[in-house]
């Protein structure tokens, strides 16, 4: 563990200057995508004002607006463009340099990726969250946050970005040989998005919605998001956490097994 | 400006050369941006499952309401201008985003025609034909499938100024496209303030009414999207607030005028980036 760390420490350090040197990009299309939340917020909000009864499937208007900014804040750090990285230095072969190197592919990729993330935990992550928490405080009269599970909501957060990192992995991979990013991207992302309950909560859409909820989509945001609004109960949480970790490993060895695959039947022309 | 037209014309038949290359790029394209607005129309559907109608009130006082098939007809009349500076002007983007950063802007610059121009009408985006499919094929299922006392108030006639207003409404796309894609010939990348900016068009396919003053504010003057769609949808059913329509023509030529300004003083400043 200590040796892993040693290693790959560097590759942390990288993408965090990464993501300091581009930060203004960054910071332009966060605001860009709050936007949205912003819109649904508003929408909801009329949806509550028109509905005669103050909750819809479970929800309070409060509950909706816990959901609407957490769901957004848990794709965003769980979010993974290593498909993107993967697709790019097959194609320019600057891949045959990291193969070289007694270093793990695709544990560059993930150590690189975190040094991002953990800027963005102190400027994204902190500010929403203190944000929702101060709504919630300021419309209920009482504060709501539940400490221990929010150590519970973040250790999700955590598999759930386990998952998204190694199913982009994969979905790299397939992309490259589909060689396009653009059209399968789209897909993705809305396929993505409408599964894992990022659009409209799985609890709307009936025993649709509860099938939903097993497939890996769901363990994306919308189990982190369930014990974060505290929705789930004892059982619930060790239920789906446990699918997380299932989702977890099975795209892990998946991913080897595309990874290891697709390195004997890569060629580099120069690089 | 027949040569400009004759110009844009050349280039369009470049592309769809280029797109019978790529059929399946295109292909993927197209199916991913219908499978959006499916799951997005999928999604209003199901909120509205839950009401009866979108109410909008004031003190608990119900001022306006909207039922689902007008909330589909302005969310599909969003999409026809959206999806036209889409198809035609969608280079802009490219500018913000790596045109600039990566040098390739001087071509441009050596070109006998106005750069601005130039950049625009490089690129004939033909995916757009399904954002404006999209609207169109909304439109005709919401008005068809409406209850008759919604239906009657439509009057047709009302297309008409509408349709005069259109290109209007696309040039407030563009506009609000270039200017902020000009930025970029200062600081080379520009495309996430596009970006940012653009998102606020989501706030046009619902009423307006529904938001905040602020919110109103901004989509109405500053980024004024709800001009382009749910002023002039409202506008079709029910004849309300036509005085949105002037106030699009002036807006958008104000905006228009500013965005060629950055154009221009940008271009005066661009120092190339590459080699």
């Amino acid at each position: 563990m200590k040796r892993l760390i040693r290693i790959y420490k560097p590759f942390t350090r990288a993408g965090l200057l990464e993501m300091v040197a581009y930060r203004v990009n960054f910071i332009f299309f966060l605001l860009g995508e709050i936007m949205k939340c912003f819109v649904m917020f508003f929408v909801w909000k009329a949806v509550f004002d028109s509905s005669v009864e103050p909750t819809l499937h479970g929800f309070t208007y409060d509950n909706m607006v816990v959901y609407i900014f957490i769901t957004f804040l848990s794709g965003y750090i769980t979010y993974s463009d290593g498909s993107y990285v993967v697709g790019k230095e097959i194609l320019d072969g600057s891949i045959a340099m990291r193969m070289i190197k007694p270093v793990n592919f695709d544990m560059c990729f993930l150590f690189q990726e975190l040094g991002g993330k953990i800027l963005q935990l102190l400027i994204v992550f902190l500010p929403i969250t203190v944000g929702v928490e101060a709504y919630r405080w300021i419309a209920n009269g009482v504060f709501m946050m539940n400490i221990p599970m929010f150590f519970v909501y973040f250790l999700s957060l955590l598999l759930a970005y386990g998952i998204n990192f190694f199913f982009n992995v994969i979905y790299g991979f397939l992309a490259f040989y589909l060689k396009n990013l653009w059209g399968t991207d789209i897909i993705k992302g809305v396929i993505v998005g409408f599964l894992s309950g990022a659009t409209v909560p799985l609890a709307f859409m009936g025993a649709f919605g509860e099938a939903i909820g097993f497939l890996p989509f769901a363990s994306l945001s919308y189990t982190p998001v369930m014990i974060y609004m505290g929705m789930y109960s004892a059982g619930e949480i060790i239920f789906y956490m446990g699918l997380q970790i299932v989702w977890l490993l099975v795209f892990a060895v998946t991913s080897r097994l595309v990874l290891n695959s697709a390195m004997k039947r890569l060629v580099v022309h120069g690089g | 400006m027949f040569r400009y037209m004759r110009l844009h014309k050349i280039f369009i038949k470049q592309d769809l050369k280029k797109l019978m290359e790529y059929k399946v790029d295109f292909l993927l394209g197209a199916v991913g941006f219908l499978l959006e607005q499916a799951v997005q129309i999928f999604c209003l559907g199901i909120i509205f499952a839950s009401i009866p109608a979108l109410v909008y009130r004031e003190n608990g006082v119900v001022q306006d309401s909207w039922i689902f098939n007008e909330v589909l007809f302005i969310y599909g009349f969003s999409l026809i201008p959206k999806g036209i500076d889409h198809l035609f002007f969608d280079n802009l983007w490219g500018l913000g985003y790596w045109i600039v950063d990566k040098g390739d802007f001087d071509k441009y610059l050596t070109r006998p025609v106005y750069s601005w121009f130039y950049v625009l009408c490089e690129k004939f985006c033909v995916d757009a034909l399904g954002e404006i499919i999209v609207g169109v094929a909304l439109i005709i299922y919401s008005t068809l499938t409406m209850p008759m006392e919604v239906a009657s108030a439509i009057n047709w006639w009302r297309v008409l100024p509408v349709l005069a207003v259109m290109p209007f409404c696309i040039m407030i796309f563009t506009s609000v496209k270039t200017a902020t894609a000009a930025i970029s010939f200062w600081t080379k990348r520009s495309g996430h303030i596009t970006h940012m900016c653009y998102m606020t068009n989501d706030f046009a396919k619902y009423p307006a009414k529904i938001y905040n003053v602020f919110v109103k504010t901004v989509i109405t003057y500053i980024l004024p999207f709800a001009l382009t769609a749910y002023y002039p949808a409202i506008f079709i059913l029910r004849g309300e607030s036509w005085w949105s329509l002037p106030v699009t023509v002036l807006v958008s030529v104000v905006l228009f005028a500013v965005s060629q300004f950055i154009w221009n003083k940008g271009i005066s400043s661009y120092e190339s980036a590459g080699s």
